[in-house]
């Protein structure tokens, strides 16, 4: 697909972020009619979280289709549907449940382009609602981006914002290799600016969402908007925080990151996924490696989920992941040289 | 023979007095009748005078320490005579209980606290067994900081660290470097020559480069210097009255915030950014400990800083500070910074102050003189619109009071109309609170002394407790 890119002058107007995610699988679909939706409970009921709502009505049931309560059996035909030149877009009900389809998504749609010499790709989207703060539990509230950015071959993005939800998907769609996208469940209802008609958001990425000089925080997903609101309240109190919103984990966005770090002397990376091997380690190995590691001006803190399964209890739930003020302290303590 | 001084009974019922200001440093010659010293009583304070001339010497009660009544503090010695090495009198059984007694003879002027706590420096890592290496150890520092000397040349192990353990940061390198290239500390200069006439409006003005401008008063006693933030529209000059009352025994530093007085004029984006300079020149200065003062914006300024550097902090001293709620009166603030000639400055000026008859056309034109700067004007102009939208204060700096341990006193006039003192009940339960009847928003104009009385105790609390 060649699509054109995104043009300054479109139009913008208010869409949550998961009504942003529909108008981009809308466009899509009316766009390109190999492009069809797959999952479970998505056609008549509208998918677990309302985000393919009324597509089956505008589309139909052969291009919005419901599949049976087996997520390896429905990423096993994504996957061969792809490979025979359909670009299909399979939602997971939660991220959790891709566990079921891992021979799928790892063994298959990432290794095909590799062992067939490159004579064959595997256009396919993984849509993974993730992430906790709604009360599901453990077996419905992990956030996986780490596990799948482990994984050459694959391209693993998490949105924000609904302007990059919808950009991301679109950018998935036109890349010709499998790419899995988190969206995070507490974002869904989230409103923003969204462009009109088609744009990419490039995957790969990084934005900086507020610039500052006294320190760098790395942040994806729900984090982005408890980093913002902590930098508020620090900037307040007279400390300069830049914020980065990570967007993609694979590929990372290195140059950004890089740059930011050389700027501020220091690092805060803050994710929702388990700390120990997450990508917050991926980031302070890759800034310790790189020429940022001479304007280092404090060790690389680390704000990751608990080392334990998300509770359902609801404190308990909150106090498992980093929540905004756990990120204020840690600025605070970095920049009063306490650590 | 040496005089012994000591401290006298001058209550009926005192049994201890706590040596609050020395007037004379150790080494200084002093006549009989000066003032010494001054103590305080659970009763009174009070000035004692030396009962000799000659040079003092082996000070054993820096300020601060309690001392039972008839103990020595210190000793005079005449002109020709040599001074020996320890106090006489061995163990000279002077300080109170609670003082370790390794801080008495010869320990001339060095506090208790830091004879007491070791140099961050000294604690360096123990080397691990087996090392091949020389006894010296490698020091703690960044990677920033010691990318930072390898260029300049510089010899880490020469430095001490602010940083945790004393782990050298990119700052101290960055100070090293610099008194290295500037040996001068920055001394007072004469104040800015006015412009002698004013061009008609030009709104625009442009970014000066250079770190703020700060002044010096050396004090003649030994304790913590205390560092004075001016509020909006004002500068350094404007602590004259207080800097008065204070008296000569601490050393005395004034930070001219961004866009006033002799500092640069710098775009400022966020309160973030304003108070990241005042941060930058507070490191600057290098100061182990010291009484951080601030009024109005500067007060904010300083609970910021008190918040970031809570080590270099003794006491916060805040007269009248902004960031504690909502609201201001933006109008006075704009009133200020707008006016060109004293005539339209006069009766913003009045709204300041409890007593507007206070203000003289004399005292509006002497303001006026130091803001003939146009484009100073335009910038604080610019400053108020980003601090201050809508006439209102963007920023909150109660969180950040809430963490300041230290010994806290918060000043506010009763009639301060531009910010309401109320604010101040957003202060932590330890700070302590001066109201002020029939005063407005400058205190330290309106009534330096009761302002100086009240800071000076907090220094002298502080200092008492930081020993303990």
């Amino acid at each position: 697909m060649n699509a054109p890119t995104r043009h300054p002058e479109v139009q913008s107007r208010e869409l949550s972020y998961a009504e942003a995610i529909r108008e981009a699988m809308g466009l899509a679909l009316a766009r390109d009619e190999r492009v069809i939706l797959m999952g479970e409970d998505i056609g008549v009921y509208g998918g677990a979280f309302q985000v393919t709502g009324d597509l089956v009505e505008r589309f139909g049931p052969d291009r919005v289709r419901d599949t049976p309560i087996s997520e390896l059996g429905g990423a096993g035909v994504a996957v061969g549907a792809a490979l025979t030149g359909l670009r299909p877009i399979f939602e997971f009900q939660f991220s959790d449940f891709a566990t079921l389809a891992m021979e799928q998504i790892v063994n298959q749609a990432a290794k095909m382009r590799y062992m067939l010499g490159g004579e064959a790709s595997v256009p396919v989207v993984f849509r993974m609602p993730s992430g906790s703060g709604t009360g599901a539990a453990a077996q419905h509230s992990q956030s996986f981006e780490a596990w799948f950015g482990h994984v050459p071959g694959l391209k693993v993005v998490q949105p924000s914002t609904p302007e990059d939800a919808k950009g991301l998907l679109l950018a998935a769609l036109e890349d010709p290799d499998p790419v899995v996208i988190f969206e995070h469940k507490l974002l869904y209802k989230m409103k923003g600016h969204v462009p009109e008609g088609w744009y990419t958001t490039p995957i790969g990425k990084a934005a900086v969402r507020r610039t500052g000089r006294d320190l760098t925080i790395v942040a994806s997903a729900i984090m982005v908007h408890r980093a913002l609101a902590a930098a508020e309240t620090l900037a307040a109190e007279g400390i300069d925080v830049e914020v980065i919103d990570l967007r993609s984990v694979r590929p990372i966005d290195r140059e950004t990151i890089i740059a930011s770090v050389r700027k501020t002397g220091r690092l805060i990376c803050v994710y929702e996924g388990v700390r120990t091997l997450g990508v917050g380690a991926e980031i302070s190995a890759m800034i310790a490696e790189s020429d940022a590691f001479d304007y280092l001006d404090a060790p690389i803190l680390r704000l990751g989920g608990a080392e334990a399964p998300i509770p359902y209890n609801p404190d308990l739930e909150k106090a498992a992941v980093p929540q905004t003020p756990d990120i204020e302290t840690a600025a605070r303590r970095l920049v009063r040289k306490e650590v | 023979m040496a005089t012994e001084v000591i401290l006298p009974k001058v209550d009926m019922d005192m049994e201890s007095g706590l040596v609050s200001v020395w007037h004379v440093a150790a080494g200084s010659s002093v006549s009989k009748g000066d003032a010494l010293f001054d103590i305080e009583t659970d009763k009174a304070a009070m000035e004692i005078e030396a009962p000799a001339s000659g040079i003092l010497a082996h000070v054993i009660a820096p300020e601060g320490t309690k001392v039972p009544v008839g103990s020595a503090v210190a000793w005079i010695y005449a002109e020709n005579e040599t001074i020996p090495e320890a106090a006489p009198g061995e163990a000279a059984q002077a300080t109170d209980v609670a003082a370790p007694p390794a801080a008495a003879p010869g320990a001339t002027c060095t506090k208790v606290a830091e004879a007491a706590e070791p140099r961050p420096a000294d604690t360096r890592p123990e080397q691990p067994s087996g090392s091949v290496e020389t006894d010296e150890p490698r020091p703690r520092a960044t990677p920033a900081a010691r990318a930072a000397a390898r260029t300049a040349g510089l010899d880490l192990a020469r430095l001490v660290g602010s940083g945790p353990q004393g782990r050298i940061q990119s700052d101290d390198v960055a100070r090293e470097i610099e008194a290295r290239e500037r040996p001068a500390p920055a001394v007072e200069t004469p104040s800015r020559q006015p412009a002698p006439e004013a061009p008609a409006a030009p709104v625009s003005w442009t970014e000066r480069p250079g770190a703020l401008a700060v002044t010096r008063r050396k004090g003649q006693g030994s304790g913590a210097p205390v560092v004075l933030v001016h509020g909006f529209a004002a500068d350094a000059t404007g602590w004259a009255p207080m800097e008065k009352a204070l008296g000569n025994a601490r050393e005395i530093i004034r930070i001219d915030l961004a866009c006033h007085g002799r500092s640069p004029l710098k775009r400022i984006e966020s309160f973030a950014a304003f108070a990241r300079l005042a941060v930058q020149a507070f490191d600057d200065l290098n100061l182990d400990g010291a009484h951080l003062v601030g009024h109005s914006l500067g007060g904010a300024v300083a609970m910021s800083i008190a918040d970031i550097r809570p080590r270099a902090m003794r006491s916060l001293g805040l007269i009248a500070p902004a960031g504690l709620g909502p609201e201001i009166d933006g109008e006075t603030l704009l009133g200020i910074a707008r006016a060109s000639r004293a005539e339209s400055l006069a009766p913003w000026l009045k709204r300041l102050a409890a007593d507007p008859e206070a203000i003289s056309w004399d005292f509006a034109q002497a303001a006026m003189l130091s803001r003939m700067d146009e484009e100073m004007r335009a910038a604080q102009r610019d400053l108020a619109d980003r601090l201050f939208p809508d006439g209102t204060q963007g920023f909150d700096l109660s969180a950040a009071l809430g963490r300041v341990e230290v010994p806290l006193r918060v000043i506010w006039g009763k009639q301060d109309s531009i910010l309401p003192w109320r604010h101040a009940l957003r202060a932590p339960d330890h700070a302590s609170l001066t109201l002020l009847d029939k005063v407005g928003h400058i205190p330290h104009i309106e009534r330096p002394q009761a302002c100086a009385k009240a800071l000076g105790e907090l220094f002298v609390i502080a200092e008492a407790s930081s020993r303990g």
